[in-house]
């Protein structure tokens, strides 16, 4: 049995080491260390499944800040899944960085593009388990910091230089109000931690400046999961940011914001203004994602806005408190997201990130252009995909709640997604490519991308294992509600 | 001695100031301080409410007071990493203002 903070530590602890490693061995191929990233990684997901069933939350001391509840666990998993396929794109993207980082040997900056995503894991999961404002500012400094380098990573390019810097000043700007939102839930309350803060608002503690700190930090988690209006930074850091960063960022970043979001919303659902502002929330986001998708013509940034657009579906489940459902969408979103950026990588390497470089893909590659396909039916939602059970679920819990204007706008704003979802597979399959050249791909490539079309189909009609997962989760959530 | 309401005041004004900085100056290096100035106004009323809390034992509420030392250090961190950044855009662009950098457009 292992206690569930061990698993932080030994992801920061294989981040020093892979560090390490770096610095001492000069010559050998710095792919290797990707591969041993991965593979501490994946023992740290086989142990997780033995974890030491976590003691009661306490009122001080370490379980007053950190909780290992199913809830937390299912997300330090996903980190962990997240994070060993970003580290296979990364391999793939590896000739490119090279490329683009100066430095005195041939593979110079490799090393440390393949560590750092090691600490953000550790800060995403350290984020999974925060239960107090103090814990919840670190561990989101920690991913965000480690974003900031990854961002501007391959900084010969001045696009993604311009992307990093966009990033820096629109994050440490969300820091700012995330900070100034604590301190004044802190001067209403007394407390930084989230049960006692739930406790004195209940006892009707000072509600009004409660609200006003509660407004700041919210409006410093949408920048965190892209909701409407703290969105504008989305479309133009995805599109200049490294593929698999931009992966990262999609899927990893949006996922630790939205559990955030669910514990720090937990005490507040107390007062009735947070549901009315949450609900016009998630309409912005959802009309806006879909509808700024559809002139797109750069695949990345499609999937920047397609990205807004999803964030606002989650929401759709935040606010009807589905956590199953936002947790099966997490997952969906998880494999179709990573499975079109992988094959845009591959793509991306031979010509180019604009739709039309998709254009007669089938012809040149049928494997790539199947995958595309099996990722744009599923983010569009397609049945027996993932994705469209996903989105089953959700508006589910949003017939059951009677949330009727989300559910209209969410019907609507699918609808509109067939559009621009199916402009990359008309491109892939009805349009003539200028070039008949095969596009190479690397077995371990190939493999996980096999391994992602199979996982979709499957969880497509076969949802049972991973509602099974989050069934305890299920009950911790309405417990504490 | 200064009130709680006084304190307040002065770091909303800071927070204020930072936020306006960054919305309206068009140098990186300006928006960049202002950024560390909002950081700098939930300090001085972390501190302020920390002081003016008193709990039953007659001490102020030392929590505030180690969150404070987190935002700190926080704070340099991302100086150092901010900083690096824009000298490589410096190096890059030869400038520091938004203008120049639009590259990225709709």
């Amino acid at each position: 049995m292992i206690g569930a903070p061990m698993l932080e530590i030994a992801v920061v602890a294989l981040g020093l080491l892979v560090l390490l490693i770096e610095a001492f061995t000069e010559r050998t191929d710095k792919r290797a260390v990707a591969w041993i990233g991965m593979s501490g990684l994946a023992a740290v997901l086989v142990a997780s499944f033995f974890l030491a069933p976590s003691p009661p939350p306490t009122t001080n001391g370490f379980w007053s800040f950190y909780t290992a509840d199913s809830l937390a666990v299912f997300f330090k998993r996903f980190a962990l899944v997240t994070t060993i396929l970003v580290l296979i794109m990364m391999i793939d993207y590896a000739p490119i960085v090279r490329q683009t980082v100066h430095g005195a040997t041939k593979q110079a900056g490799l090393g440390e593009f393949f560590a750092l995503p090691l600490f953000t894991c550790a800060g995403l999961m350290w984020m999974a388990s925060a239960t107090d404002f103090v814990m919840i500012f670190v561990s989101l400094e920690v991913v965000t910091m480690s974003f900031y380098a990854l961002v501007a990573f391959t900084r010969r390019n001045p696009v993604t230089l311009e992307a990093g810097v966009k990033y820096l000043i629109l994050s440490a700007l969300s820091t700012g109000f995330l900070v100034y939102g604590i301190t004044w839930i802190f001067g209403a309350t007394g407390e930084t931690n989230l049960a006692r803060i739930g406790d004195v608002l209940r006892d009707g503690g000072e509600q009004v400046p409660a609200l006003f700190g509660m407004a700041l930090v919210l409006v410093a988690l949408g920048f965190k999961i892209a909701a409407v209006p703290f969105q504008i930074w989305v479309p133009d850091v995805y599109q200049g940011a490294p593929t698999p960063v931009t992966a990262y960022l999609s899927v990893g970043s949006k996922a630790a914001g939205f559990v955030v979001l669910l514990r720090v919303l937990e005490p507040f659902f107390v007062l009735p203004q947070t549901e009315r502002l949450l609900v016009w929330v998630a309409a912005l986001t959802l009309i806006y994602g879909n509808l700024a998708a559809l002139p797109q013509t750069n695949l990345k940034r499609l999937l920047a806005y397609s990205s807004i657009a999803h964030a606002g579906y989650l929401l759709v489940g935040v606010v009807c408190l589905a956590g199953p459902a936002v947790g099966y969408y997490f997952v969906a979103y998880l494999l179709m997201t990573i499975l079109s950026f992988a094959v845009l990588i591959v793509v991306a390497s031979q010509s180019g990130d604009r739709i039309e470089d998709f254009n007669g893909l089938s012809r040149r590659s049928p494997f790539l252009s199947f995958a595309m396909l099996v990722a744009m039916g599923s983010l569009a939602g397609l049945p027996f995909t993932a994705g469209f059970l996903g989105k089953f679920f959700i508006f589910d819990a949003a017939i059951r709640q009677h949330q009727t204007m989300l559910l209209v706008i969410g019907v609507i704003t699918v609808a509109c997604g067939f559009y621009y979802y199916f402009k990359v597979i008309r491109a892939m399959y009805w349009e003539r490519g200028s070039s008949d050249s095969t596009v190479p791909v690397s077995a371990l490539t190939r493999y996980t991308i096999v391994a992602l079309i199979a996982a979709i189909l499957m969880l497509g009609v076969y949802p049972q294992p991973i509602l099974n997962a989050l069934r305890p989760q299920t009950a911790a959530l309405s417990a504490t509600r | 001695m200064a009130t709680l309401g006084q304190y307040l005041i002065v770091s909303g004004l800071l927070f204020t100031i930072g936020f306006a900085g960054v919305m309206l100056r068009r140098n990186i290096i300006i928006i960049f301080m202002s950024l560390e100035l909002m950081l700098n106004a939930a300090n001085l009323s972390l501190v302020a409410f920390s002081r003016y809390r008193v709990g039953a034992d007659g001490l102020p509420n030392y929590n505030a007071q180690v969150f404070v030392f987190f935002i700190i250090t926080v704070a340099a961190a991302e100086v150092a990493l901010g900083l690096a950044i824009i000298v490589a855009l410096y190096r890059a662009r030869q400038t520091t203002h938004v203008e120049d950098i639009s590259t990225l457009r709709f």
